[in-house]
């Protein structure tokens, strides 16, 4: 009976949706693709891939100096061949690096280029999408793709191929050195090569699963805090603090101790890896003694040096290639899920055949109109009906009855799925989207704004108005007043989501908004949102100039609006069940009516009080 | 409830000493820890270093045995195996000396990362969040007025992640190069000490380097990085308004802007790679300069003989190049202070925020709350009492409601309806005066009971992702399902929930968007009631429903509302009529007092307001309707 002990226990537990994979194997198709963005830099990338070869020699090159002066001039004493010899290396690694500077900054260039052009198309893409998508999509994915994704990309683009290049040519430069230098020693040197390989390939896997473990609970960690962040009013209200404390101690010392485990995986390799190195000088000491002390080989003391010194550059390889390989594996999920989403066709685009269209009459007719939004659960089934130019259609139903689709298929952000939807008697797909959108003015119920001041807002639909022209807008809808009352006026600036204006300053901007270029038709989705009584009035009366003389859709929440519509269809699941205008409606004694006497109920009882 | 941005956290203004000190005391908090693994640290230095000696040794013991005419090796400490020993023999040992050394380092590395980790997770970062989680359930509603959401998640996320770095990357790593840098110098002094100075004389140009490299650096990131915020705002923002954008024809324009970011990002970033790129060969080639002067001075020591090659040139070669890995970290350690010090004082300023409310401790506890409430002479100001009296929220408010009374609170926005009812469940303290639950300062009442003694129903309620059953119980989580089930059945939500997939047990999606409007709030109806609370408050239940949903949770109300005191602020007039008592509020005073009966007969705001609900009915005056109400709504201001 005690089902509700610990709430909270199936939120920590439950996986917040499957999580995006982060690595994803090398695939030719996808790495042959990201190569193709680096084509408008074709000139940039050859001369970085020239730098980089010049690089893999520079480096032992650096050291065979290096180790030639010791084991050289200095140990057969000879100033002047020591003189030369300082001067060359130092000449040398001047040249290498500015080699190294050049190669690390286009490196970066490259990188941002192709991110900024990638940006560029996801972004051009994204907005080419219809309406379809964004409703099927989570913003936050979106997001990611446009950041998190790229900058996986990035770090492949300017980093793997290039360090890649250097680091194989100097391993393979180092080792020919070494092989000309004494090519027994160096066999011993590659034998040690393939142990050292294998335990980085080993710990490499151990550590990226612990990073993917501590990378989940910590996404649990923030998924927790988020909900109690958001809902500490609930949470204080409720004086249910203490229990909450306990369950995010909780999440804590798991993610505590995935982070050990992590730890724990790096705090072998990196030992191990440096025991080796121990371990291959030990051996050197002792195989290079027996060469150098042994008669027959009789091995230069120089030569035991230049080994000390090439080894090391041997070695590294080994490392830096698996850090880049995962690096690889990091970039191309990146890439994938980018070109994925490039790849997502529209679900529609305009008609060839479609073409701009001047609507004059401004009627609307629904033509046995069916639709549905995921292709299975019918919103909208054979809807026929005319809006007659100049009037106001008041769309009346229970939550999901079709109102908002009526809305979004006028707005033409979806196309009905069958049936005829027809403006001036001209069908919807033969109109582009352009110019239809060029007729419409349309108020959400979100009354979303942009950050940006309201007079940008207000110019939403058209740019190039004067200010004279929207203070005459504002006037129009008798609201002047309301926003002379903001702080800068029509130069306030909206903050995100909004912020910095009422409620009902943010209706009128978005009634403004959809008046200022006079459009022929005024879609609008009214605000259940409370206003206090007195805005709300001056608003109601706002949107009856904002409709006035405009074919009109207005979803309707209000009995006011209702009442004065020329037109009310009443919706349910989809179907026209009654139309016509109020005072039919009611004279028909049919649902409507029913439905009319439930909501002013209330209201008749204080009717009759006063 | 109005925020004020204006109103800092203190801790802003630590200085970087003081923030600092704090840090350093965070881990002084386990001394002897901190102790061990500093030791570890040094052991490790010096092994590695012997390492590097006995190669050098190593390298002129085979040199002597092959050439006569040098030297003998120098063996450090005078330490030197049995002069009889032949050359393989002391090879041999050298080779199984240093594979010694490094099975001991290798040992004690693991040692110090994990206990490190350890330390770090376990006593720092685990802690720290666990306090500031603590910290924030308890901090006034005005913090979390004043702070976005995003930016209080980072604090207890991202913020203690840098203060982790801080400690196990910049103080490490600048105790390490403290620490190297004296044994290095040491081990390098034993050698020579000339060419030692000669050999270290581009520290001080690495270190400004490094330094100059962040100062110019860190501007030009900042920078970069609101131009990259921007643009995630733009796409955001594009993304979330598409509709508009859609309907009103704008995406060229929109496209355009983003370009134009995009750009800019793009020129900015180039600027940085030009320094960024200059760091690494910059510091690389100062090490080789060192090699350089190496080879050059001490080429020609080996000439006079006051070094050997292994020992002297060799050695040195090697701990050089050590040398340079850990100066090259400065440039790190340089960036990271400044964002670690950003990031300390950000979490500093959780821990220091006052906690306004404070629960009595001496209070006693068990009492049975019959539900009266009284406001005696109560003010109330968001900024805490600086301002002058007309910007105060609630202004000197004096009323009683007796047990089981229905008041409704009426006003424009900014009233002060959500300000006045916060204060009876003590979310802020009254600036002046004292409110009252049944005859006592709710000061001297411990805070959770009265808490536990009040419902909310909120404007929006947030439910959390749990079963409904949990969400329910969200206050009591050990009530019964027979318990929540009644309050289901009280708040009208039995029957939509027993229609859910898995009923009580179906799971409320991330902001609970399976579920309607009504069905949401009816629910938060069901919280709220679940205890059988004596008080019950409802700031606008209805404001973000339509007309049909309403309706619903009017249903709702009406049981939920029986045998308690509730305070309801609403514009409905539906729910107007039920109260006993109607308080009409604006800017912080009583307007009018009364009931719908006599309120009606006053005229006024009152009057106003429901005549305006009304007025569909044909034949009144809306002119005159709009004209009275906002005359009603003025008269405060002019008859002060």
């Amino acid at each position: 009976m005690n089902q509700a002990a610990a709430p909270g226990q199936a939120a920590i537990s439950r996986q917040r949706g499957p999580a995006e994979p982060k690595q994803r194997p090398l695939d030719s198709g996808i790495f042959v693709r990201l190569f193709g963005y680096t084509r408008p830099y074709a000139a940039l990338r050859n001369v970085l891939a020239g730098l980089a070869l010049t690089r893999s020699v520079q480096l032992p090159v650096l050291a065979w100096i290096l180790g030639e002066v010791i084991g050289g001039p200095i140990s057969n004493r000879q100033p002047d061949a020591l003189f030369w010899g300082v001067l060359g290396f130092l000449a040398f690694s001047v040249f290498v690096e500015v080699t190294f500077y050049f190669r690390s900054r286009l490196a970066l260039q490259l990188g941002e280029s192709v991110v900024h052009d990638l940006r560029a198309e996801c972004f051009a893409h994204l907005h080419r999408m219809p309406m379809s998508f964004f409703h099927r999509t989570k913003l936050g994915t979106i997001i990611s793709r446009l950041t998190s994704d790229i900058e996986a990309l990035r770090t492949g683009v300017q980093n793997v191929l290039f360090i890649s290049i250097v680091q194989l040519g100097q391993g393979i430069v180092s080792a020919i050195i070494m092989c000309w230098i004494d090519w027994a020693l160096f066999l011993i040197v590659l034998a040690m090569a393939p142990g050292l390989y294998i335990m980085t390939d080993i710990f490499r896997h151990r550590l990226s699963k612990a990073s993917r473990d501590v990378q989940e609970s910590f996404s649990r960690v923030t998924a927790s805090l988020a909900e109690a962040v958001n809902g500490i009013r609930v949470t204080q209200g409720f004086a249910r603090e203490e229990v909450n404390a306990g369950l995010f101690r909780q999440l804590i010392q798991d993610h505590s101790r995935y982070n050990i485990n992590m730890a724990r995986a790096s705090a072998l390799y990196l030992p191990i890896l440096d025991l080796n190195t121990q371990f291959f000088t030990g051996a050197l000491l002792v195989i290079g003694a027996y060469r150098v002390l042994s008669p027959e080989i009789a091995m230069p003391l120089e030569d035991l040096i230049q080994f000390l010194f090439l080894a090391a550059l041997f070695f590294q390889p080994v490392q830096v290639l698996g850090q880049q390989y995962n690096v690889a594996l990091q970039a191309m999920a990146g890439a994938e899920r980018v070109f994925r989403f490039l790849d997502t066709k529209p679900d529609w685009e305009d008609d060839p055949a479609a073409r701009e269209v001047k609507l004059t009459t401004g009627q609307v007719e629904f033509r046995g109109v069916n639709f549905s939004y995921d292709g299975e659960t019918p919103v909208l089934r054979d809807l026929s009906f005319t809006a007659p130019p100049g009037t106001t259609t008041a769309l009346v139903g229970e939550t999901g009855s079709g109102k908002s689709t009526i809305l979004a298929l006028v707005s033409k952000f979806y196309l009905p799925g069958g049936g005829e939807l027809l403006f001036d008697g001209i069908p919807v797909e033969k109109i582009t989207t352009q110019s239809l959108h060029r007729h419409l003015g349309v108020v959400q119920q979100q009354n979303f704004l942009f950050t940006g001041s309201v007079y940008d807002n207000i110019r939403f639909g058209r740019p190039e108005a004067t200010e004279a022209e929207v203070w005459d807008c504002l006037d129009q809808l008798g609201c002047k007043d309301l926003i002379e009352q903001l702080p800068q006026s029509l130069a306030t600036i909206v903050g995100e989501k909004g912020t910095g204006v009422s409620l009902g300053q943010r209706q009128l901007i978005c009634f403004a908004r959809a008046l200022l270029p006079d459009p022929k038709f005024i879609l609008l989705d009214e605000a259940t949102s409370s206003i206090d009584a007195i805005t709300e009035l001056r608003l109601q009366n706002a949107m009856t100039m904002l409709l006035s003389g405009r074919t009109s859709f207005v979803v309707a929440h209000r009995l006011s609006t209702i009442r004065r519509a020329d037109q009310i269809l009443l919706l349910s699941h989809g179907r026209l069940v009654e139309s016509g205008d109020h005072r039919s409606l009611l004279e028909r004694n049919g649902d409507y009516a029913k439905l009319y006497r439930q909501f002013t109920d209330a209201a008749e009882s204080v009717k009759n009080e006063l | 409830m109005s925020s004020t941005p204006d109103q800092q956290l203190q801790s802003a203004d630590l200085s970087n000493g003081r923030v600092v000190a704090r840090l350093l005391g965070l881990c002084w908090r386990y001394p002897s820890q901190c102790l061990v693994i500093l030791g570890l640290q040094v052991l490790l230095l010096t092994m590695g270093m012997l390492g590097i000696l006995y190669t050098g040794v190593g390298v002129d013991v085979i040199g002597s045995a092959a050439d006569a005419e040098r030297e003998s090796p120098r063996w450090p400490g005078g330490l030197a195996p049995p002069a009889d020993w032949d050359t393989m023999s002391v090879v041999w040992l050298l080779a199984g000396f240093i594979l010694l050394l490094a099975l001991v380092r290798s040992y004690s590395n693991y040692l110090y990362n994990m206990r490190l980790a350890r330390f770090a997770q376990d006593r720092i970062v685990a802690p720290l969040r666990s306090e500031i989680y603590e910290k924030l359930q308890r901090l006034s509603f005005r913090f979390f007025d004043q702070n976005a959401s995003g930016s209080i998640i980072n604090r207890v996320t991202g913020d203690v992640l840098m203060i982790n770095l801080f400690m196990s990357q910049v103080m490490m790593q600048s105790i390490i190069m403290v620490v190297s840098l004296v044994i290095y110098i040491a081990i390098m002094a034993t050698i020579h000490l000339p060419l030692t100075l000669a050999c270290l004389a581009t520290t001080p140009v690495m270190m400004g380097i490094s330094i100059w490299f962040s100062a110019r650096v860190r501007p030009l990131m900042t920078a970069n990085r609101k131009t990259v915020d921007q643009l995630i705002l733009n796409l955001s923002e594009s993304i979330q308004g598409v509709h508009v954008i859609k309907s009103f024809g704008r995406e060229p324009d929109i496209r355009d802007k983003f370009q134009g970011l995009n750009r800019r990002i793009r020129q900015e970033m180039r600027r940085i790679f030009a320094y960024v790129a200059f760091l690494s060969p910059s510091t690389s080639l100062l090490s080789e300069i060192n090699l350089a002067v190496l080879l050059a001075y001490g080429g020609y020591l080996v000439f006079i003989g006051e070094i050997s090659i292994g020992a002297g040139v060799v050695v040195f070669a090697g701990l050089l190049q050590q040398y340079a890995q850990q100066v090259s970290a400065l440039s790190m350690i340089a960036n990271l202070i400044q964002q670690s010090m950003v990031s300390a004082r950000r979490v500093f300023e959780i821990l220091d925020a006052p906690v306004e409310i404070v629960s009595d401790q001496q209070a006693e506890r068990g009492h049975v709350f019959k539900g009266e409430v009284e406001f005696e002479r109560v003010s109330f100001d968001f900024e805490g009492g600086a301002t002058e009296p007309r910007a105060r929220a609630i202004h000197d408010l004096s009323f009683k409601v007796k047990p089981g009374q229905v008041v409704a609170l009426l006003g424009p926005l900014g009233s002060g309806k959500s300000t006045l009812m916060s204060l009876i469940p003590r979310f802020y303290d009254p600036t002046e005066g004292r409110v009252k639950l049944d005859g006592v300062d709710l000061r001297e009442l411990a805070l959770s009971e009265v808490r536990q003694n009040i419902g909310l129903v909120f404007q929006e309620n947030f439910l959390f992702s749990m079963t409904v059953a949990q969400n329910i119980a969200f206050g009591h989580p050990g009530a019964s399902r027979e318990q929540i089930e009644r309050a289901a059945t009280i708040a009208a939500a039995h029957d939509f929930v027993m229609e859910l997939p898995q009923g009580y047990d179906t799971i409320i999606n991330e902001s609970g968007v399976n579920l309607s409007g009504g069905q949401r709030q009816r629910l938060a109806i069901a919280r709220a009631i679940l205890r059988d609370p004596a008080i019950l408050l409802m700031d606008d239940p209805t404001a973000a429903v339509d007309a049909e949903t309403e309706h619903e949770i009017l249903e709702a109300l009406e049981g939920a509302i029986k045998g308690r005191t509730v305070f309801i602020a609403s514009h409905k007039l539906s729910a107007l009529v039920q109260a006993d008592i109607i308080l009409v509020l604006n800017r912080g005073r009583i307007m009018q007092v009364g009931s719908h009966r006599s309120l009606r007969e006053q005229g006024g705001y009152y009057k106003a307001v429901a005549e305006v609900q009304l007025y569909d009915d044909d034949n009144l005056d809306l002119a005159g309707a709009l004209a009275e109400a906002e005359r009603a709504s003025r008269a405060p201001e002019e008859a002060p």
